[in-house]
C-alpha cells in the first residue's frame, strides 16, 4: 500500500486533454485516474493553472476589438 | 434605443425571506429578550420584522388572557400548511415570543402587554421617543433636508468603498465608519496602508440599501457587545428610531448614556441628524424610520439633488419615484443603457460593464467577457450581477418576460462556469493495496470519516483529503501492525 501526496484535479475531458499535452512538455502529472480526474504534484498547481488559463484564452474571441 | 415613458407597472413583491436581524435576536438569551420586550416600540418593531404567518399567529393570541391548547390551533392549519406553521412556531419560540409546551401555546406575558400597549397607546414609558416642542426661533429640519443629508452620508460610505480599488480619492467617511467597514470584512488593508474593498465588499455593493443598512447595523451590534455596551439599550434605540416620525424632532434628554453615545455613530451613518453635536434634540432620517418597514430607505437613489435640473426638454423624464424603481435597460446585444447621473451608480455599474459613452443623464456600456470576468475575479457572482440588473431594471424593461434577455443571462452564467473548469483539492492518493479486501476495508473506514474525494474499485485506489490523512494513515498502521 502506498500513499502519495498530491492535488486532485477535477475537470472536463477537453481540459484534461490540454493538461496532458502540457504534461508532455513539462511533466507534472502523478497519476491519470479517469476521464475527469488527474493527480498532479502539489507544488505545480499554480503554474498549471496559469498555463491552462493562457491556453484557454487563445481560444476565445472577443467583441471588444472594434 | 429605449423609450423613456414612465409607467408604474411593477409592484414590489414583499419578501418572505427571514429578516437578517432575527437570527441575531434568536442567539440572545431569554433575559435579554425579555428586557427588550419591556419596551412597546421594540415589540412593535420585532412584530414588523416577522413573516406573515408569525404575525397572524401573534395577532390571534394577543388578546387572549389564557393559553390556548395546541390541539385547537392545529385545527386551524391545513395539512399542506403544516411545515410553514411549524417553522413559524419555531421562530416564535426561538425569539421567546411564544412559550411553547406540548399542550399549551401562549405569548410571552411581557411581549403581550407591551405589544398591546404599542397598539392601543397609553402609558408613559417614552419608548417611542419624546418629541420636542416646536422651537420658535429656529426652523426644524424639513424632510427634504433630512433626505439629502441621509443620502449624502450613505453614498459617501458606498462611494468610498467602490472607488477604493481604483486609486481615486473620494471623501473619506469618519473613523468610526471606516472601522466598521474593516470589522465587517467589507474592506481591509492587506495591501498597504490604504483600505481596499474585499470581495464581500463588492457583493455588499450590489445589495439593496435596506440589506446594506442591516448588514452594517448587525456588525455594529456585534461590536456593541465587545464595547461592553448594553445590547438591550442599543437594540431598543434602533427600534425606537424605526418607529419615529420622519421630519420630527426628538429630545435627547430621556436617552441613556449608551444611547447618547450611539447618536454620534448613527449620525455618521446618516440615520440621525443633529444641528450641532451638542444639540439637545435630534431628528431621525428616512434611513432610520424605515428600518423595520418595507418602504424604501432612501428617497431617491438616483440624484443627490441640486444637480438635477430637468426642464421641459424631456431629456430627463425620470422622477425620483421612477429612479427608485430602476434605471437600467439591457438589450440582447449586451448593451446597457443606464439612465443615471449619480456617480455612485455609475461606479457600481463600472464593476461589471465596459463603459462606452457617458452623457449627462445616461451611461452606455456593454457587458463583455472581460468586464464580467473582472467582476467575477473580484468575487462577485454571476447571480449577483443578474439580480442587480433585475432589481434596477428600467420600468420599460418590466414589459419583457423574462425581464432580462435570456441570452445575456445565460452568457453571464457561462462566463462564470468557464472560470471554474478546473477544481482542485489537496490530499493523498492511496494505491497499490495488497488485496481487494484490504482496499475495501480501508476505503470503508475513510468513507466513514467522509474524506474520500474519488475512488475506483477497478484500479484499487482512492483519493482522500489532506485533513483525513492522519487518521487514515493511523488506521492502516494499526492494521498492519496487528497482522
Amino acid at each position: 500500500m502506498r500513499a502519495i501526496k498530491g492535488v486532485l484535479l477535477t475537470c472536463d475531458s477537453a481540459v484534461k486533454q490540454i493538461l496532458l499535452t502540457m504534461n508532455e512538455k513539462d511533466p507534472f502529472v502523478i497519476e491519470d485516474l479517469d476521464d475527469y480526474h488527474l493527480v498532479i504534484k502539489a507544488d505545480e498547481e499554480y503554474r498549471v493553472r496559469r498555463e491552462l488559463e493562457a491556453e484557454l484564452e487563445k481560444n476565445t474571441y472577443s467583441l471588444e476589438t472594434n | 434605443m429605449p423609450v423613456q415613458s414612465l409607467q408604474n407597472t411593477d409592484v414590489i413583491v414583499p419578501q418572505h425571506t427571514p429578516h437578517p436581524l432575527l437570527p441575531f435576536l434568536q442567539s440572545q438569551s431569554q433575559t435579554t429578550l425579555t428586557r427588550l420586550y419591556q419596551r412597546p416600540s421594540s415589540c412593535l418593531s420585532v412584530f414588523r420584522l416577522l413573516g406573515p404567518i408569525e404575525r397572524q399567529l401573534i395577532m390571534n393570541l394577543l388578546w387572549l388572557e389564557s393559553a390556548l391548547s395546541v390541539a385547537t390551533i392545529s385545527a386551524w392549519v391545513l395539512p399542506e400548511g403544516k411545515d410553514a406553521y411549524d417553522s413559524a412556531l419555531a421562530v416564535m419560540t426561538g425569539l421567546h415570543i411564544a412559550q411553547n409546551s406540548a399542550v399549551k401555546l401562549a405569548l410571552n406575558s411581557t411581549f403581550k402587554s407591551s405589544l398591546r400597549q404599542a397598539i392601543t397607546g397609553g402609558g408613559s414609558t417614552g419608548s417611542f421617543g419624546v418629541p420636542t416642542d416646536k422651537d420658535g426661533k429656529r426652523q426644524s429640519a424639513n424632510i427634504e433636508n433630512l433626505d439629502a443629508y441621509a443620502l449624502e452620508r450613505w453614498e459617501t460610505i458606498l462611494h468610498y468603498m467602490v472607488s477604493s480599488g481604483q486609486g481615486q480619492n473620494p471623501t473619506k467617511p469618519s473613523q468610526g465608519v471606516l472601522y466598521l467597514l474593516q470589522r465587517s470584512g467589507l474592506m481591509n488593508n492587506a495591501h498597504g496602508p490604504a483600505l481596499q474593498i474585499t470581495s464581500s465588499g463588492f457583493q455588499f455593493l450590489l445589495h439593496s440599501p435596506h440589506d446594506q443598512l442591516w448588514n452594517l447595523l448587525l456588525q455594529y451590534l456585534h461590536m456593541a457587545e465587545e464595547r461592553q455596551m448594553d445590547l438591550v439599550e442599543v437594540l431598543s434605540f434602533l427600534f425606537m428610531l424605526s418607529t419615529m416620525d420622519l421630519g420630527r424632532e426628538y429630545s435627547t434628554e430621556p436617552l441613556s448614556e449608551t444611547q447618547k453615545a450611539m447618536l454620534e455613530d448613527l449620525r455618521d451613518y446618516g440615520l440621525v441628524w443633529q444641528r450641532k453635536t451638542s444639540s439637545k434634540r435630534f431628528s431621525p432620517t428616512r434611513l432610520a424610520t424605515t428600518l423595520t418597514s418595507s418602504s424604501p430607505p432612501l428617497p431617491s437613489s438616483h440624484s443627490t439633488g441640486g444637480s438635477h435640473t430637468a426642464d421641459g426638454t424631456g431629456a430627463v423624464a425620470l422622477s425620483s419615484g421612477a429612479a427608485q424603481q430602476g434605471f437600467i435597460v439591457l438589450e440582447t446585444n449586451y448593451r446597457i443603457y443606464a439612465y443615471t447621473d449619480n456617480p455612485l451608480q455609475t461606479a457600481v455599474l463600472n464593476l461589471f460593464i465596459t463603459m462606452k459613452y457617458r452623457f449627462p443623464n445616461l451611461v452606455v456600456g456593454m457587458l463583455t467577457r472581460e468586464s464580467v470576468r473582472k467582476a467575477l475575479g473580484n468575487g462577485i457572482s454571476a447571480d449577483q450581477i443578474i439580480s442587480y440588473l433585475t432589481t434596477h431594471a428600467h420600468p420599460q424593461m418590466r414589459k419583457n418576460n423574462p425581464l432580462l434577455p435570456v441570452t445575456v443571462q445565460d452568457q453571464i452564467r457561462l462566463w462564470e462556469l468557464e472560470r471554474n473548469r478546473l477544481k482542485s483539492a489537496e490530499g493523498y492518493l492511496y494505491k497499490d493495496f495488497a488485496s481487494q479486501a484490504d482496499y475495501e476495508y480501508v476505503l470503508a473506514y475513510a468513507k466513514q470519516l467522509d474524506v474520500v474525494l474519488w475512488e475506483n474499485a477497478g484500479k484499487r485506489c482512492f483519493f482522500g483529503t489532506l485533513e483525513g490523512h492522519a487518521n487514515v494513515r493511523g488506521f492502516i498502521e494499526r492494521r498492519t501492525g496487528s497482522v
